[in-house]
Parts: structure tokens; sequence; C-alpha cells
């Protein structure tokens, strides 16, 4: 089982289009999908029309497995089950360290309807706290959507400094441009500064600023279900194949 | 109630909404067609054992599909009709049929027409609640429609009550008893042992009547598949059938007048004759991986001339089978027999005739039970291979009566004494085929060879190195016939046969 996060610690980025998206291209490979909804805004869960399950909320959650295994819900696509999460910190550290746990009640009750989830990706919440360490040493993967600006150049100049403080893995780290518009200059200079500055972090695959991605709030669906030969749904393929085989597509 | 994950309900009538009437409260029901209406074929051996598991192989143009009443379905894409399941290319539904018959080819059992469509239970966020699909098909005779409906985590509630909802209207069946019943009414399951139906104290001559009457249909039922060339089983059940209707006339001694008795029997004799040599050949053929697995891969080319001459000469013999089944002459015999056993009173009674069923099948069972054990008794390292063989034979006709009467007995007290009987019966059948292959090897190397004698080295070697392996196999398998026996002959079998078949003088 791979824990893939998606995590930006700047809001509007992308982030749950990423998760939502990518957790699709993962099903579609054939690939057992949990997404975990930990963004308060529930955002995942919308796009997949899923209603948040009030029991959620209630504190004593993660003490109950049975409870937290029965608010997952099928989504309609083959494979992939959503988590519709609304975590306080304290019972989201709970999550990640029982997910990790072999043994926990959780991990083994944390089985689809077959077969173990190949894949669990959270969609994590933007805050920036000394608790999202633990998302960063539980995940194998740690996916940062990046739009090429000045300013979100410094907040990822932070998450690297964090990394270091902590002596964190900066492996995981598997950043990536998103919602660029190449005919700005100013998206494409920063875009050739961070490659230079970062040069094992970034992802070759970006993704564009696209309509196409902004209508995901009236389709409720992942991009390549009602736009499938748009460049968008083109980039997220890519960002999957390029995560889950290292190959760089040639689009 | 245990509810499964998936389910499927078979509906007598065309479907639509309104079997969700009941059940709506805020969620709608999408019905959309995933296919036009087209022809498809029922696939199923001839002896139906899909059916009987509850399971439906329905081909559509290039795909073949599985639904099993456990709720589970496959699909793959296939081409073709008349093949084995192992022959079907790699996929979902052949692997799903691994534990099917592997002598037995599919064939197409029926043809109508179908459309498929999807089934989406939503909410008010049109979520899927509830994912199926809706197979409708239909006949000349008749139409069904089957729903297929699959519980997606966390929509439990909504699942129990589409179950609840669908099994209200479906049939109340397990299998898919009713998709055969609507579509086609008329078909009837083949049956190589049908359950014959006997009076404890009818005249023996009526239950040879039942029995035989029972087995010529079952022949009868083969004949198109033995002509086809469908698969190796249809002669094989052909030749069961005919070889138990010899029996009961061999073996009901005294119920058939004298001169009828020589006289069916020589009939069926010549029934069976034909099929003999194909039969061994059949047999050849199936074994041939097994044959090379047997000699070095160095004596492997002899081997194969040998089994290209079998291929040739099975195509010879079925082709004279066949010539023969579809003669006109061959059709009034079998009609002829089905008259004559059409009751008991085209029949020329013998003594035996009138004695009740139950009394007659005691004293021919311990009769040959008496035989059975004196010459197995009899056998021992020294004696010859020709009282193994005899030994054979008493235990097939100590079996085919048991398995007659067996209506009018104890069902638990005669399988604790086939088991054992089988056992044994398996022994000396093996004893037999390695005895009869070498025989065959024998004389198929004698007619290869010139008028000097002289033979293909290649041909020579092969066979050699068969009948070597093969008599050691068969020594090894006459041990194992005197140990079998040993079993059979135990205190408990030898109670059973006397509290059974012998009480009267017990």
């Amino acid at each position: 089982m791979k824990i893939i996060a998606c995590y930006s610690n700047k809001g509007g980025v992308g982030k749950t289009a990423t998760s939502v998206n990518l957790a699709h291209a993962y099903a579609q490979a054939g690939k057992q999908v949990l997404l975990c909804d930990l963004d308060p805004q529930g955002a995942s869960s919308f796009y997949f029309r899923v209603k948040p399950s009030k029991k959620l909320t209630e504190a004593r959650f993660f003490e109950d497995v049975k409870r937290f295994t029965n608010a997952i819900r099928a989504s309609d696509f083959e494979g992939l089950d959503v988590l519709p999460a609304n975590l306080t910190f304290r019972d989201f550290d709970v999550f990640l360290s029982r997910m990790r746990n072999k043994r926990s009640r959780l991990k083994k009750a944390l089985t689809s309807a077959c077969s173990d989830y190949d894949v669990i990706i959270l969609d994590c919440p933007p805050n920036f706290s000394t608790l999202s360490e633990n998302i960063f040493k539980a995940a194998d993967e740690i996916i940062v959507p990046v739009i090429p600006t000045t300013l979100s150049e410094r907040t990822f100049d932070q998450l690297i400094r964090f990394f270091d403080e902590h002596k964190l893995r900066k492996k995981k780290l598997r950043a990536f441009f998103s919602m660029v518009q190449l005919r700005k200059t100013l998206h494409q200079d920063t875009m050739q500064n961070m490659r230079m500055a970062y040069r094992k972090r970034f992802l070759q695959t970006s993704v564009p600023f696209a309509a196409d991605i902004e209508k995901m709030g009236q389709h409720r669906a992942p991009v390549s279900i009602y736009a499938g030969r748009s460049p968008a749904s083109d980039a997220y393929q890519a960002l999957y194949d390029e995560l889950e085989n290292g190959v760089v597509s040639s689009k | 109630m245990t509810m499964k994950n998936a389910g499927f309900f078979v509906l007598p009538l065309l479907f639509d909404d309104t079997t969700f009437e009941q059940m709506q409260e805020g969620l709608s029901v999408k019905i959309e067609p995933t296919s036009a209406p087209r022809s498809f074929t029922l696939l199923d051996c001839h002896d139906q054992s899909l059916r009987a598991k509850g399971r439906l192989l329905i081909q559509t143009d290039g795909m073949l599909q599985l639904l099993q009443s456990d709720g589970q379905s496959f699909i793959q894409r296939c081409q073709g009709k008349d093949q084995f399941a192992r022959d079907l290319p790699a996929g979902p539904v052949r692997n799903a049929l691994k534990g099917f018959p592997v002598l037995r080819a599919l064939i197409a059992v029926g043809q109508g027409e179908i459309q498929t469509r999807s089934l989406a239970i939503l909410d008010d966020l049109q979520k899927t609640q509830v994912r199926g699909s809706v197979w409708s098909m239909s006949t000349d005779v008749g139409r069904v429609t089957v729903v297929g409906i699959e519980k997606l985590r966390g929509y439990e509630r909504v699942f129990a009550k589409t179950h609840a909802a669908l099994a209200e209207k479906a049939a109340q069946d397990e299998r898919f008893e009713a998709v055969y019943q609507g579509l086609f009414p008329e078909m009837r399951p083949y049956q190589a042992k049908p359950e014959i139906h006997l009076g404890k104290n009818e005249p023996s001559i009526e239950v040879a009547a039942d029995i035989i009457r029972t087995y010529l249909a079952v022949a009868r039922q083969n004949e198109d598949g033995v002509i086809a060339d469908t698969d190796t089983e249809f002669l094989h059940d052909y030749r069961i059938s005919l070889r138990k209707i010899r029996s009961v006339i061999s073996l009901f001694k005294g119920v058939l007048s004298e001169s009828q008795t020589v006289e069916l029997k020589q009939l069926f004799s010549e029934l069976m004759a034909p099929t003999g040599r194909m039969r061994d050949l059949d047999v050849y053929l199936l074994e041939k991986d097994m044959y090379f697995k047997l000699i070095p891969p160095n004596l492997h080319a002899g081997l194969q001339a040998m089994f290209d001459e079998f291929h040739e000469e099975r195509a010879q013999e079925f082709s004279r089978l066949k010539r023969r089944l579809r003669s006109a002459a061959y059709d009034r015999t079998m009609k002829d027999l089905s008259a004559t056993f059409d009751g008991a009173n085209q029949l020329e009674p013998g003594q035996n005739a009138q004695r009740g069923a139950y009394g007659y099948a005691c004293t021919l069972i311990w009769k040959r039970n008496r035989k059975v054990c004196k010459l197995a008794r009899s056998i021992s390292k020294d004696t010859p291979d020709e009282l193994v063989h005899d030994l054979r034979i008493d235990c097939k006709k100590l079996r085919y009566l048991m398995e007659f009467f067996a209506p009018l007995f104890d069902a638990n007290d005669f399988k604790a004494i086939i088991k054992p009987l089988k056992k044994l019966q398996d022994n000396l059948g093996l004893f037999n085929d390695f005895s009869v292959q070498q025989e065959a090897l024998l004389s198929f190397v004698s007619r290869q060879s010139t008028t000097q004698g002289r033979v293909d080295a290649q041909i020579g070697l092969a066979a050699g190195g068969l009948i070597a392996v093969l008599d050691q196999r068969q020594r090894a398998e006459r041990d194992r016939v005197m140990s079998s026996f040993q079993l059979f002959d135990g205190p408990d079998i030898r109670h059973l046969f006397r509290s059974l078949f012998h009480q009267t003088k017990g």
C-alpha cells in the first residue's frame, strides 16, 4: 500500500483537483484507491457527489474502527472509494500513525470490498503546522502543486526549509507546476528559476490553467469524464504516468 | 438474512421503471441501453452442468458473458462456437469456468434476442447508490429479464431496499431456473443417469422394461452429438447406455424368454460393435500427453507416428459410425426397440418375469456378490491375469445390479457399499487398461511390420518403451487390486450385504 499526500502550504493551488484527478487515474489503471478528504472544506467529496457523514466530526471517531470504515463510500468509479472526513488535527494524527501500523485494527479494517487498497490519497488541509510533520513522515510521496508565481516560490522555499530543519526526507517531495499560463512571462521565468533551484524536486509534467478544470465544480466529476480529450485531462494522465511509471509524456 | 454484495433477480416480465415504484423516496432510477437488441446464444455442455450450478453463459457477437447466481458476473471477448472451456481465449470467463468438465464442449443450447441496459439508482445529487445491469432476453416462446445489482460501499441501506424490492417481484429461485423455464420451457436437461422409479413389488419384467426404455432414450439423445463429433463424451454415454441395456438383458436371468434374451443380446451387441474401436481410439487420443510423458523425449518420434496413425484411423471409424447412425436402417432398429420396451406387453416373459422387484434384486445382488468374493479370495500373486479380468467383469455386473435396483434400498447403505466397490473397480479398470494398451501396441506394431517381421525402428522403440512402462504399471495395479478387495471384503460391508440382501436366511 502506498500513501500519497496531496499537500500545499498555500491555498487555491489546485490541490483538490489534483487529488481527485490523480485518484481517478490510479483507479482507471486498475488500482484499488481510497481518497481521504481531510480538507475541512470537503471539496473532494463534493466532486464525487459524496455527502459528508455527520459521524465524522465527532471527537471519538477514530477510536471506533468500525465507524471509521463505515464512513467509506464507493464513488461512481470502479475501484475508487472516498472517505469524506472532516478531521480535527488530533484525529488526523492518530489516523496517520494507525494507517502506518500494519497490525493496527484500522489498517486491517481498511480493506476495500475485496482487497487491500493499493493507493491511499490524502487530500490534505492547507494549514502549515507542526502536525503536518506527521503527513510528511507517513506519506510515501508528497505531491505539491505550485503556481509559478513569486509568492509560491516563497512558500515552496518555506516548505523545503521546514524539511531541512526537521530532517525530513526531501526525496518524498514531488512538486509540479499547477495552473500554468505559458503566455505569461512571469510564469515561464518562475518555472525556469525554480527548476534550476530545486532540480530534483520538480516533475516534468505541468498542469495548465484551464477552464475545463474549473468546470469540475459544475460537473462534479474528474476532468477526464466530461472533457476526456482536453489538455487538462491529458496533463493529469501525464502526471500519473510520471509519478507511477517515471514516464515523461512527450506532449 | 445474510445479504451478499451482489445479486441477480429473474423477473418474468419486461423490466421497467415501475419495478422500483415502491422504494423511491428521493431516489431516481436511471436505465440506459448499453447495446441495441441483438441475438444471443446460450451455451452449456450437453448435460447442462452450468445450468445445474446456477450459471448462465451468454454469447453475443464476439462477447462471452457468464452470470453466476452468487451475484458475480464475468465478461470477455470470444469468437466461435462448439469449443472446450479450456480453448477459450484467456480471460475472466475462462478463469471462472476452471471447474467445468474438461471433456465436455460448450454447445449452443438455446437462442434468442438480448438487450443489455445499465441500471443506476441515484440520490438527489445524482450520486450512484446502487449500480446494476439489466438483461432483457426473449425467444419465440417467452421472455425474461435478469436484473443484477451490486452493493456499493457506504450505500448498504439503499442496496438492501433495492434487493428487497426486486426479491418481491422476482422468481423465488436461487439459480437461473426461471430463465431457462421462461425462455426455453420445452428444454429438458440431458441426464446420463435418469432417475427411474421402481416399486418394491413391481414385476421384474416391468423393471427391465423401465430401465431399458430409459436408457434407449439416453442413447438416442447422444446420437446427434456423436454424429456432429462435438466431444468424446457423447459416444461414451451412448455406449454406456447400450451396455447397461445389455446388462439388464443378460443379468435379469429368466425375466425374458430364453429366445428373446438371445435375440436381444445379439441385437445390442451388434449396436455396440461399431463403436468399440472408436472409443478405444478416443481414449488413446485423450491420453496423448500422458503417453508422451511415459517415455523419454528421444523416443517421441515413433510415438508421434503412432498417434498420427490413430488420428487417421479414428477419422475412418468416425465416418463409418456416422454413416451408420444416419442410416434409415439404424433409425428403424432404434424405433422398433423403443416400441418393444414401451411397457411389458411386447416382451416374452420368462419364469422370473412376475417376481417382485425387491425380492428379485436381493437374490441377484446376493448371488453376484458371492461370486465376486469367491473369485477375489482365490486371487493370489500367482494366479493368472485372466482371473483378475474376470473379477473386473463380475464387479461391473455387481455394480450395475446395485445401480439398477438402488431406488429400492436405503441410499446410505448403498453408498457405504459402492464406495469401496468403486475403489476396487478403479484399480481393476486401470489394470485392464494397461493390459489392453499393451496388446494394442503389440498389434499396432505387427500391423506396421513388413512380411519379414521388420518394423520401423522409431515405432519399435516407442512401442517397446511404452510396453515396458505399462507392464510395470499393470503389475503395480494388480497389487492394489488385492488390497482394495480387502477393504471391500471387510466385516462391515459383509454384514451390510447380509442384512440388505439375505435377510430371509439370516
